[in-house]
């Protein structure tokens, strides 16, 4: 089956009577055809511009502003090794479309896993529920989308296929137990998805895209007189098996095993107000939670975000500039195009220390009477898009980061972190920090671990004292947000800066302070 | 055994697709098939805001070879289609590298399923109408917009219905099957407090049956008060002091507790309770149940991802830990003897007074209503989170707290469980009571 063209298989089926769906396998790898992006919905099953006019047609028959169709075939797999064996596989095949019909901000949506008319006929009955008017008119004509190439793949990349991963994952396996004696167990991850999406609106836009992604970790346990710590490492992205070279195989095993042993000297730090120095790179979840959400637009035209009065407005010092931006090479977050079919874009949130702009879907866009920023993001077809960020990074500064250390005086210097939150409304987040050292009179000194950082979003933004020259991106693939149930993979960055005070949630109180 | 329409189709098909799994090469298979049917509805601004309805169906297949093993799932029912799926996954799993203990089950362990029935399915599910949903969810963003009265800035309120069936077998000998429903409603209120702050609470509610359901007013009337609860909250000094963990969040703090029991965090020295088992690491207060077969609970269930049966389970008793979560693969790893690895119903037997009367009790305390971050370590025991709540003093109240932090390490704090509320919070698989902690330190300035 896996050499016969899907097109002649499904124009038979057809004829036949049958349904005109056939998924492809596993990791079909041993294609031959060329696999770009242009008419894979039209090829593999037959989603031509008549279907997509009837069922848009449909979704707008009882009226609404717009209507757009998702369509998503994904094939995500996974393979790990645990004692020494690669003897874990996974994968899921996902296909389907999602029909959207909006109302302002009301939307009506349905989905299903058959691309068959009758079935998606349905789902576009559902969406039109959300309406109770006469029916509105959509595009005759489609036109193709202009999309990026962030994350360019050949023409023949189908996937990549689990053979090649199995040596990589031994290499990561023995460059971790070569780098200490000291460890126990190593498991070791491939996880990898290939999407094809195709976006349809009523108003005759057409975009399709091509999105492979994926990333290699290490988890390692290591042991030390009785007392055993635990730490792990990623990198990915936006890229094809030509990345996981031996030298990310390297890094991703000297980086985790690196952690596990600094946390044999590590403790859990003092408690209450002190700064807190941010090290450049994935500690621009920092961003992400203090600014990013409150800054998706659907919060703010709620007026449910701390943000939602304070656009064009002073909320930080003068060198903080701040960017969500889905343009940048290979990066987690990036996109060639957003799920409503609006072109990969950066967007300023916060120029110079004013308050810029909002992160849009095309209902927010409307809603604020400016274009959408590129923002509208799904996680599949089982969900309507929703505002949602993309790589956060603050731009670097001047300061030297040795100086930045400095200035802090007594506090915590955070290195690594592994996950956050924020409640959108008072503008609260949390971080919590993996990896950190104490700062006492200007220096870095003993190891900290797992605290949980607190602090108010805002007041933070006001509170960022320095920014250094250093600014570096996370290049980690594992990196998922989520909101509204809907999981997205997104990145970060950040040069090392100071904060003035956030709350540190250790489990002493700091000396001199009073009980 | 008596089955749906839709079950016997699954147990045709994967009876077939056993057979096919054979055929193509594989020792042995499991294969689970499953379809879900869900409504969800949302209001705001007393008008709907999102309509959504669709059916959802999957099968996953397992493969084991020569001790080689991999699995994978797709939506696509069709015999046509599955065949290749099929064959794939079999020469899949040839490159998979040998493992002796995968494989499938003894059947030995199938044996000595419960056999009553859990009462998982309302029987009136079908008769709920689209108009029905609608009002439900009126009603309860009607009562939270009037409790919340003028300091409301938004309203959101919803409703989501399901009904789930699923089918496993085994190329061994197991099959199982499971039905359910579940209905859920709630709101999520926004609340102006002063200058840029707008405090969001929420309230939700769910059952199996539709008609346990607690009133739709109390439910909206809930939510205005969970939010108006948020107003002026501010950070304290960071003191020690005794704490109360609300009902609805203690699963939370139980999460990092109960995942370094299973076998896989034991096996790969990743649990800090590895060997712990017959010592006492919390108070004598501390008994956790773990019961599968409560009646319309929403963590009931006959059998496991394993095929074995569900038993009545005491993970802790009197402070003392009974035993851990023993899965085949991980159990044959360690060379122990399977229980089963996952839960079902967790429950903390109730105590005899309400928190209020707690409260009076205690001198300087904090109710914590809600957690915000934070992470636990499963190797450690380390865990530091965020929380927000309300501060008490001899009874009477204070202020409401927010942007603070509670950290300790799992051996240490579960000793500090001084009093266990009467109230077990009832819409969750987690069925845990108000919890008492003497002696946490809450960092804040």
């Amino acid at each position: 089956m896996k050499n016969l063209s899907r097109r002649k298989f499904i124009q038979g089926t057809a004829m036949a009577g049958g349904a005109l769906l056939l998924l492809p396998g596993l990791e079909a790898f041993d294609f031959v055809e060329a696999k770009g992006p242009a008419n894979y919905f039209l090829n593999e099953f037959g989603i031509d511009e008549n279907i997509c006019r009837k069922l848009l047609a449909k979704a707008l028959s009882k009226g609404g502003d717009f209507a757009d169709l998702y369509f998503e075939y994904t094939v995500s797999n996974y393979i790990g090794l645990e004692d020494g064996k690669v003897s874990q596989s996974s994968g899921r095949i996902s296909l389907g479309v999602g029909i959207r019909t909006v109302k302002d901000d009301q939307i009506g949506y349905g989905f299903t896993q058959e691309l068959t008319p009758e079935s998606m006929l349905s789902a576009a009955g559902t969406a039109a529920t959300i309406c109770n008017m006469k029916a509105a008119s959509c595009s005759n004509t489609f036109n193709k989308v202009q999309v990026g190439n962030y994350y360019p793949v050949s023409a023949t990349f189908n996937g990549i296929p689990p053979k090649s991963k199995l040596p990589l994952l031994q290499a990561l396996n023995q460059k971790c137990f070569s780098l200490s004696s000291e460890l126990v167990k190593v498991n070791a991850g491939f996880s990898n998805t290939f999407k094809r999406i195709m976006i349809v609106t009523s108003d005759g836009l057409i975009a399709e895209d091509v999105i492979p992604s994926g990333y290699m970790y290490a988890s390692v346990v290591a042991e030390r007189n009785g007392k055993r710590e635990q730490a792990s490492y990623n990198l990915g992205g936006m890229r094809d098996l030509s990345y996981y070279t031996s030298d990310v195989v390297n890094k991703v095993a000297t980086k985790s095993v690196n952690n596990a042993l600094n946390l044999f000297d590590a403790s859990q730090p003092p408690a209450g107000e002190m700064p807190v120095v941010l090290g450049p790179g994935i500690t621009g979840i920092l961003l992400h939670e203090a600014i990013g959400h409150g800054m998706e637009a659907d919060f703010n035209r709620k007026k449910v975000s701390t943000y939602s009065t304070m656009l064009g407005k002073k909320v930080a010092e003068p060198f903080v500039t701040i960017i969500d931006d889905g343009t940048n090479m290979n990066l987690s977050g990036s996109l060639n195009v957003d799920d409503e079919g609006t072109p990969g874009k950066r967007t300023v949130l916060v120029e110079n220390g004013i308050l810029t702009g909002y992160l849009h879907d095309k209902i927010s866009a409307k809603h604020y009477g400016v274009e959408p920023t590129g923002n509208g993001r799904r996680q599949d077809f089982q969900n309507y898009p929703i505002p949602r960020m993309r790589n956060t990074y603050m731009l670097g500064g001047q300061a030297n980061p040795d100086d930045v250390i400095k200035a802090a005086g007594n506090g915590i210097y955070v290195e690594d972190v592994s996950n956050g939150q924020v409640k959108i409304g008072e503008g609260d987040f949390a971080f919590y920090v993996s990896q950190g050292r104490r700062i006492e009179n200007g220096k870095l000194t003993t190891p900290i671990k797992d605290v949980n950082i607190m602090g108010n979003g805002p007041k933070m933004l006001a509170n960022i004292a320095m920014v250094a020259n250093d600014m570096e991106m996370f290049y980690g693939g594992g990196g998922q947000c989520g909101k509204n149930s809907q999981g997205v993979p997104v990145s970060f960055g950040l040069p090392t800066c100071l904060v003035k005070s956030l709350t540190v949630g250790g489990t002493q109180k700091q000396k001199g302070g009073q009980s | 055994m008596s089955y749906t329409d839709n079950q016997r189709e699954f147990r045709e098909l994967a009876s077939w697709v056993v057979d096919q799994a054979k055929k193509a090469g594989a020792n042995d298979c499991r294969v689970g098939i499953s379809k879900n049917r869900f409504v969800e509805i949302n209001y705001r601004n007393r008008k709907p805001e999102t309509i959504k309805e669709a059916t959802t169906q999957g099968l996953r297949l397992e493969i084991y070879k020569n001790n080689r093993f991999s699995s994978q799932s797709t939506p696509d029912f069709r015999k046509s289609t599955l065949s290749g799926f099929i064959s794939d996954l079999v020469d899949n799993t040839k490159i998979m590298e040998e493992d002796p203990f995968r494989t499938l089950p003894d059947p030995k362990y199938f044996k000595g399923r419960f056999d009553k029935d859990l009462d998982l399915v309302d029987a009136s599910y079908n008769s709920l109408q689209p108009e029905m949903r609608h009002d439900m969810v009126k009603a309860v963003e009607a009562a939270c917009i009037d409790r919340g009265g003028s300091k409301v800035i938004s309203v959101e309120a919803g409703e989501y219905d399901q009904i789930y069936e699923e089918f496993v077998m085994t190329s061994n000998g197991f099959e199982g099957s499971n039905r359910s429903t579940e209905i859920w409603t709630g709101a999520d209120m926004t609340a102006q407090d002063v200058g840029d702050r707008k405090p969001n609470g929420y309230f939700w509610v769910g059952s199996r049956h539709r008609n346990n359901l607690p009133s739709l007013k109390e439910v909206g009337e809930m939510a205005a008060i969970k939010t108006l609860d948020l107003l002026g909250a501010k950070k304290i000094e960071t003191e020690t002091l005794p704490v109360i963990i609300e009902n609805n969040i203690v699963s939370r703090l139980l999460s990092g507790l109960v995942g370094p029991m299973s076998a896989g965090n034991i096996q790969q020295k990743r649990s800090f309770l590895a060997d712990k088992k017959g010592q006492a690491i919390g108070s004598k207060l501390f008994t956790i149940l773990d019961d599968p077969f409560i009646s319309q609970g929403f963590g009931s269930k006959t059998y496991d991802g394993d095929g074995f049966p569900a038993r009545k389970r005491e993970f802790f008793t009197q402070g003392v830990l009974n035993e851990f979560l023993i899965d085949w693969y991980y159990g044959r790893k360690l060379g122990w003897e399977p229980t089963s690895g996952s839960t079902s119903n967790i429950l903390i037997p109730p105590g005899t007074r309400t928190v209020e009367s707690i409260i009076k009790d205690l001198d300087r305390c904090l109710l914590v209503t809600g957690f915000l971050g934070g992470n636990s370590n499963a190797t450690t025991g380390d865990f530091s989170v965020g929380i927000q709540g309300k501060l008490y003093n001899k009874g009477q109240f204070v202020q409401n707290v927010a942007e603070m932090n509670i950290a300790d390490n799992h051996l240490k704090f579960w000793n500090k469980l001084i009093e266990i509320g009467n109230d077990p919070w009832m819409y969750s698989n987690v069925r845990t009571p108000s919890l008492v902690f003497d002696g946490v330190v809450v960092a804040g300035i």
